[in-house]
Formats: structure tokens, C-alpha cells, sequence
């Protein structure tokens, strides 16, 4: 498993950038809701998303709903796309293409 | 490949695809509304509330049973305003946790129903008073399906939904169908083809939605 995105080959990041993938483009989920799908302590999905947001497959926002502060988290383009390479090449170590 | 920190890769292929699985269930539960609680409160409401229409006001006058004059209208009225608050609900609960276009596209889509019955709600009484009662109640209710299956048409563009088209499409044919027919018929038809479509539908995307997200 050489060639994996080191950035998303990492069970917390795998499990945050699938939960993610889920959500239609332009969407984010909630901090609060993914940390509780997800099972993560706050600190500990904090750290990843923030790790996630510096390679740019993650964007971090921070909004109010009346008066109450939200951070919402959803994939960019480029974390979409990093995450389907990343599927099809697990995938392919699992049932590599037929030699033609 | 060097690990970036100390979150441990996954063991394997496999585990990697078990994790990607799972990230997508869980976040599937919230992404997705729930089509049993969506279509089927107005499905039920419909089978029952225009079954009971054509059960006491039935073609050319005929009384299958003997209900109380009230009872059918009051019936499709109180269900549908009970499918009215479970769909308030789960869209609401859906958008407490998702921000963005969606969130954007399912408010819109809401308020575009509310304009659509608050025009057709408005418009109709002018004109159905001049109809005699048959054929003032088959203006109301074939106007309501018609707009119904034109919004679910509408929503299919917006959620690239075939489902929704499909649903539309087929509502707008019983409904003109029913018209044709006439009074009576055109209840059994938005009640069995309606109802009864929007229950099978809503049964049909559960159980796909199950199946992938085993």
C-alpha cells in the first residue's frame, strides 16, 4: 500500500473524508454532529480536520445560526477528487484490473 | 509511504474499504431523509382520505357507504396536515446539521410548496363556486394533485432524483385520466394510483437505501 495518500491513508482521517463524501457539493456538516457520528473527541476531530484543511480536502467554516457560533466542515473539489483516487486505488489493490 | 503523524493506517485494503463504509452510514443517516417518514404519511393520506371520498361520493352520485358528509374531507384534511409536520420535521432535523447549497435548495423547495397550494388555495374559490358540487370538487382536487405532481417533478430537477420524476410524471397521468373519467372515479384513482404510489415509492427507496448501506 505504497502509493496511498499518506494524508487520508489514516483510519480517523479515512473515517472523517467518507463521512464527508456523503454530503452533496458546497454542503458541510456540523462540528457537533460529525464529532458524534464519528464517535471522536472534539480535540481529536479538531486536529484531523485541521490537517485535513492544510493539504486542501477540507473546508473549515465558521458561521452563526442567530446567535449562536457554528463550525461546519465539508470536502473542497480537491479533497472530493484526492478521496475517489484514493477509493479506486484501495479498491484496485483489493481486485486488481486484468492484465489485457 | 510515511505516515503523516501517529494516527495509524489502516491494516489493509480491506479495512480501509470497512472504515470508507462506515464514515458513509454514519453520515448517511443525517444526508439522507428518511423515505419511509417522507412518502408514506401522504401516502396514507391520500389512500385513506380520497378512498373515503369516492366511498361515500362515488361516480354520478353513488354512495358505496354511508358516511357522514363531513368525514372524507375532514379525514384527508387532518392526515395531510399530519404529513405536512412529519415532513417539517425530518427536513428540519436534516437541516440542523447540514449547512450550505443544499440547505439553501431545501428551503427554497419548501417555501416554492407553501407559494404553490397558497395560490392555488387563493385562486380556486372564484372560480369553483360557479361549478356545480361534483364538479367542484373534482376542480380542487385534480388542480391540487396536478400542482402536487408538477412540485415532485420540479424536485427531481433539484435533487437529481429519477424517483421524483418518475412519481411526478405518473401523478399527472392518473390525474388527467381522473378527469376524463369524472367525479367519483378520479378519487379512486388519486387515491389507489396517488396513495398507493407514494407508499410504494417510499417502501422501494427504504429498502435500496437499506441494501446499501448493509
Amino acid at each position: 500500500m505504497t502509493d496511498l495518500d499518506p494524508v487520508i491513508h489514516a483510519q480517523a482521517r479515512l473515517r472523517i473524508m467518507a463521512a464527508l463524501s456523503s454530503l452533496g457539493d458546497d454542503d458541510r456538516m456540523t462540528f457537533p454532529h460529525l464529532q458524534q457520528i464519528l464517535d471522536m473527541t472534539a480535540g481529536n476531530l479538531s486536529v484531523h480536520l485541521t490537517k485535513l484543511e492544510q493539504a486542501g480536502y477540507v473546508e473549515v467554516a465558521k458561521s452563526f445560526r442567530g446567535r449562536t457560533p457554528t463550525t461546519s466542515a465539508g470536502l473542497t473539489r480537491r479533497g472530493r477528487v484526492a478521496f475517489d483516487d484514493y477509493t479506486a486505488a484501495v479498491r484496485a489493490l483489493i481486485d486488481p484490473p486484468k492484465e489485457p | 509511504m510515511k505516515p503523516v503523524d501517529d494516527d495509524a493506517p489502516p491494516g489493509s485494503p480491506a479495512e480501509s474499504l470497512e472504515l470508507i463504509q462506515r464514515g458513509r452510514v454514519a453520515a448517511a443517516r443525517t444526508v439522507a431523509l428518511n423515505p419511509l417518514l417522507y412518502y408514506l404519511p401522504w401516502g396514507l393520506a391520500w389512500l385513506i382520505g380520497f378512498g373515503l371520498l369516492f366511498l361515500r361520493y362515488g361516480p354520478h352520485g353513488r354512495v358505496f357507504v354511508r358516511l357522514p358528509d363531513w368525514l372524507p374531507l375532514v379525514s384527508l384534511f387532518s392526515l395531510m396536515a399530519l404529513a405536512m409536520v412529519s415532513t417539517a420535521v425530518i427536513s428540519a432535523q436534516r437541516g440542523r446539521h447540514i449547512e450550505g447549497r443544499s440547505s439553501w435548495q431545501g428551503s427554497a423547495y419548501g417555501f416554492a410548496w407553501f407559494l404553490a397550494f397558497a395560490g392555488v388555495g387563493s385562486t380556486m374559490p372564484r372560480f369553483a363556486d360557479l361549478l356545480p358540487e361534483p364538479e367542484r370538487g373534482l376542480l380542487w382536487a385534480s388542480v391540487s394533485v396536478g400542482t402536487t405532481a408538477v412540485m415532485y417533478m420540479a424536485g427531481s430537477a433539484i435533487w437529481m432524483s429519477r424517483d421524483m420524476f418518475v412519481l411526478g410524471a405518473w401523478l399527472t397521468v392518473i390525474n388527467i385520466i381522473g378527469v376524463y373519467a369524472g367525479p367519483g372515479w378520479h378519487s379512486l384513482l388519486v387515491s389507489v394510483g396517488g396513495g398507493g404510489g407514494l407508499c410504494l415509492l417510499g417502501i422501494v427507496v427504504w429498502l435500496r437505501m437499506k441494501v446499501a448501506l448493509r
